[in-house]
C-alpha cells in the first residue's frame, strides 16, 4: 500500500481547508465563534488568568526567556550524552541514587529538550510578536499565550523525565507531556487564528509561514491517525518528518524572515522565494531530522514497527525528499541576499541576533544535502549511511534550528520588552561559543562515526583508540555551546531590568577603544580612517569647506 | 653650633609654617561624622579585580611553598576532605559539570537580583 502519498494527500487537504476556513471565516458564525473562543481562552480561565501580565509583548518575552533557558537545558545533556559515548562509566555515582544515565537517553533528552523546548518556545514566543505586527494589529489575549507558556514548560520538564524514565508508578509519561504539549498548542492555534481574523492587511508570506507552522503540526498528526498510517513504520517516520517541515521548518523561516527584514532594514529581497518557501514546504518532505522515528512512537505510545517502505513509498519519499531542496534553497538565498550591505552582522551590536540568523542560513544548504542521502538511504533500506544519522540531526538542531530560532527571539526580544540584552559584547561572546562549539564539537564527532562506519566495514576486530580520542575532543569542544548559553542567558535576564531603552540613542553600544564619529575634511583613504581607531559603527561626517579665495574681513 | 640646635633653629622656621598648612587642611574638608546611611558606589572599581588576582596568587604561592618547606606531607583539613570523594568524582566530566552547576546558579541568581532590585 502506498503510505505516503495517501497520507500526504489528507494533509495537503487539510491544509486547503484551513486556508478556505481562515480566508472566508465561518459564514454566519463567525461572531460566534470568535466570542467563545475568547471566552475560552480568558474568563473561562477562572483567576489563573489575572496571575499574568496582559502587556503587549509580554507573552512574547515570557516565551523566549523560557526557550533560552531551555537552551542551557538542552546544550548540558547533549553534552552529557556526548561525553559519556566516550566514557560510559563517567556518571556512575549517581548509581548510588538509583540514576543509571547512558549516553543514547541523554543524547535523547537533548533532542527533546531542544526541539520542543529551546527551538519550540523561541519560535512561538516571537510568532506571537511577528505575526500581529504582519497582521496590523495585536495578539488575541496576551494573558492566554503567557499563561500558557508554563503549560508547554511543563510538558517539558515531563519530556525529559519520560526520556529517562519512561514508566513511573505504572504511568508513561511522555504521552502525557504530549497531551499537555497539544493542549497548549491548541490553546496557540486559537489565539492566532483569532489576531488574524482581526487583520488589518493582506497577510505578508512569512506570516502565512508562521500560521502553517502551527497549523501543519496539528493536520499532520490528522493525517496520519486518519489514513491509518500510525501504526506502520513508514507511517511513524512520515509523522515525524511532517511535524519537522512544518512547526519546526514553517515555524523557523517565518520568525527567520521577519527578523531578518526587521533587523537589517532591508525589504525582503524576494517575495516569490518566500512563496516557494511556503508551498514547498507543505508539499514536500522535509529530509532533516533523525531516521529513527523513535521519537513519534514515545510521544504518541504507538507500537514500534520496522521502517519498511514498498517500492512505491521510497520512489514518492525520495522524490519528495529531493524536491524539498527548492523551498530550502529558497529561503537560505532569501535570507542571505536580505541582509547583504546593511553592515548587520556580528561586528555590529545593535542588530542582536542577525549574525545567529547568518550562521543558520549558511549551514542550511549543506546539512539538507547530507540529511538527504542518508534518509534516502534510510528509506531505501540500504542502511549504509545510519552510522551519521545521530550526529547529522544534532547539526541539524545545533547548527540550524537553534541559530535560526535564537537569532530570530534575539532580534524580536527587545522590540518586545522595549529593553536591548544587557551587554553587546557578552551577546557576541555567546555568539562565537555557541557556534563555535557546536560546528566544532559535533563535526569533530561526525569524524569519528565515519571511523567507526570504516572500521565496522572492513570488520576490524578492535576499535581505534583515535576514535574514543575525537569522541573526547568532540564532546569538550561542545561544552562551548553550553557557555554560550549560560552568557545568553544571563544577558537576557538582565537586560530585561537594566538592558538599554529601546530607542534611547543616547549611549552609543561602542567599545571604549572605538571613536564614535569621524569629520572628513578631505579626500582621504579608508585605511587612514580605520588607522585612526574608526570601526564599521563609526558615524563618517564629512565637514564642510569651502575653496573660495578669502579676503579681509568688512567690519 | 651643634646638630641639636640646628635642628631646632629649621624647627622654629618651619613651625609656623606646618600649623597653617595643617589648619587649611581641617578646614578645606569637612568630613561628616556620620551619614546614617549605607552608601554603594554603582561601579566596581578597576583594582578591586586586581586584589582578587592577588589574592589567587598568595593562595597557590602558599601552596607551592607548603609543598618545598613540608615535602610528602598532605595538605591538612582537604587530604582529609578529599578521600570522601573518592569514586564520586573520578571522571574529567566532573569539572565541565562543576561549570554547569555554577551556570545554572548564575541564570537563578541573576534572575532573583534582578527581580529584587530596585
Amino acid at each position: 500500500m502506498d503510505v505516503i502519498i495517501s497520507t500526504l494527500a489528507t494533509f495537503w487537504l487539510l491544509l486547503a481547508l484551513s486556508f478556505v476556513l481562515i480566508k472566508k471565516g465561518l459564514w454566519i458564525f463567525n461572531d460566534v465563534a470568535k466570542g467563545l473562543s475568547m471566552f475560552m481562552l480568558e474568563k473561562a480561565l477562572g483567576p489563573a488568568i489575572d496571575f499574568v501580565s496582559g502587556r503587549p509583548g509580554s507573552s512574547s518575552s515570557t516565551w523566549i526567556i523560557h526557550g533560552l533557558v531551555w537552551t542551557f537545558a538542552s546544550s548540558t545533556f547533549t553534552f552529557m550524552g556526548l561525553w559519556l559515548s566516550h566514557d560510559a562509566t563517567a556518571l556512575h555515582s549517581f548509581e548510588s541514587w538509583g540514576y543509571h544515565p547512558n549516553s543514547s537517553e541523554l543524547i535523547y533528552a537533548g533532542r527533546l529538550t531542544a526541539l520542543f523546548g529551546a527551538i519550540g518556545m523561541l519560535v512561538v514566543g516571537a510568532s506571537l510578536y511577528s505575526l500581529p505586527r504582519l497582521c496590523g494589529t495585536h495578539l488575541a489575549s496576551e494573558s492566554n499565550a503567557t499563561l500558557v507558556s508554563l503549560l508547554w514548560t511543563l510538558s517539558v520538564l515531563l519530556m525529559f523525565v519520560g526520556s529517562q524514565n519512561a514508566v513511573i508508578a505504572g504511568i508513561t509519561i511522555l504521552p502525557i507531556a504530549n497531551l499537555l504539549l497539544t493542549l497548549a498548542s491548541t490553546a496557540l492555534v486559537i489565539n492566532l487564528i483569532l489576531t488574524v481574523s482581526d487583520a488589518n492587511q493582506e497577510i505578508p508570506f512569512p506570516g502565512w509561514l508562521i500560521l502553517f507552522a502551527f497549523i501543519g503540526n496539528i493536520a499532520a498528526v490528522l493525517s496520519v491517525f486518519i489514513s491509518g498510517a500510525f501504526d506502520e513504520g513508514v507511517g511513524q517516520w512520515l509523522l515525524f518528518h511532517l511535524a519537522g517541515g512544518t512547526f519546526f521548518f514553517c515555524g523557523v523561516a517565518g520568525v527567520s524572515l521577519y527578523s531578518v527584514s526587521v533587523g537589517s532594514g532591508n525589504p525582503l529581497w524576494s517575495k516569490s522565494l518566500v512563496a516557494f518557501t511556503l508551498f514547498g514546504a507543505v508539499i514536500t518532505i522535509n529530509p532533516m531530522g533523525s531516521t529513527d522515528p523513535s521519537m513519534v512512537v514515545d510521544l504518541f505510545s504507538l507500537t514500534s514497527n520496522e521502517l519498511a517502505p514498498s517500492s512505491r513509498d521510497v520512489i514518492s519519499g525520495s522524490f519528495l525528499m529531493a524536491l524539498s531542496a527548492i523551498p530550502i534553497i529558497a529561503f537560505s538565498a532569501n535570507m542571505l541576499v536580505t541582509m547583504r550591505g546593511s553592515d548587520a552582522f556580528v561586528e555590529n551590536p545593535d542588530s542582536p541576533g542577525i549574525a545567529e540568523l547568518n550562521l543558520g542560513a549558511w549551514m542550511l544548504i549543506p546539512i539538507a544535502i547530507g540529511s538527504l542521502f542518508v534518509q534516502t538511504d534510510a528509506l531505501g533500506g540500504v542502511n549504509e549511511l545510519n552510522g551519521i544519522s545521530q550526529s547529522l540531526d544534532l547539526m541539524a538542531i545545533w547548527l540550524v534550528m537553534m541559530p535560526l530560532s535564537v537569532g530570530a527571539a534575539l532580534n524580536v526580544l527587545p522590540r518586545a520588552s522595549g529593553r536591548n540584552q544587557l551587554s553587546a559584547n557578552r551577546s557576541r561572546w555567546a555568539f562565537w561559543m555557541m557556534s563555535g562549539g557546536a560546528f566544532l564539537g559535533l563535526l569533530i564527532t561526525l569524524m569519528s562515526d565515519f571511523t567507526d562506519m570504516a572500521l565496522t566495514e572492513s570488520m576490524a576486530e578492535q576499535g581505534s583508540s583515535i576514535n574514543q580520542e575525537l569522541r573526547k575532543v568532540g564532546s569538550v569542544m561542545f561544552y562551548g555551546t553550553v557557555i554560550g548559553a549560560i552568557f545568553h542567558c544571563t544577558n537576557t535576564i538582565s537586560g530585561q531590568y537594566r538592558g538599554r531603552i529601546m530607542g534611547d540613542v543616547s549611549k552609543a553600544s561602542l567599545s571604549s577603544i572605538a571613536i564614535e564619529s569621524y569629520s572628513l575634511t578631505g579626500p582621504t583613504t579608508i585605511r587612514k580612517i580605520l588607522a585612526s581607531g574608526a570601526t564599521l559603527d563609526t558615524e563618517v561626517s564629512p565637514s564642510e569647506q569651502s575653496e573660495e579665495k578669502g579676503s579681509a574681513t568688512e567690519l | 653650633m651643634s646638630l641639636a640646635q640646628c635642628l631646632r633653629g629649621h624647627l622654629r622656621w618651619f613651625g609656623p609654617l606646618l600649623s597653617r598648612f595643617a589648619g587649611c587642611v581641617s578646614v578645606s574638608i569637612e568630613v561628616p561624622s556620620s551619614v546614617d546611611e549605607f552608601i554603594q558606589g554603582e561601579k566596581e572599581p578597576a583594582s578591586s579585580g586586581v586584589v582578587v588576582v592577588l589574592g589567587f596568587v598568595s593562595m597557590l604561592s602558599f601552596l607551592i611553598l607548603y609543598g618545598i618547606l613540608f615535602p610528602g606531607r598532605d595538605m591538612p583539613v582537604i587530604s582529609e576532605v578529599l578521600p570522601m570523594f573518592e569514586g564520586v568524582f573520578d571522571s574529567g566530566i566532573w569539572f565541565f559539570l562543576l561549570g554547569v552547576i555554577f551556570g545554572a546558579f548564575s541564570i537563578i541568581a541573576t534572575m532573583l537580583t534582578e527581580a529584587t532590585s530596585e
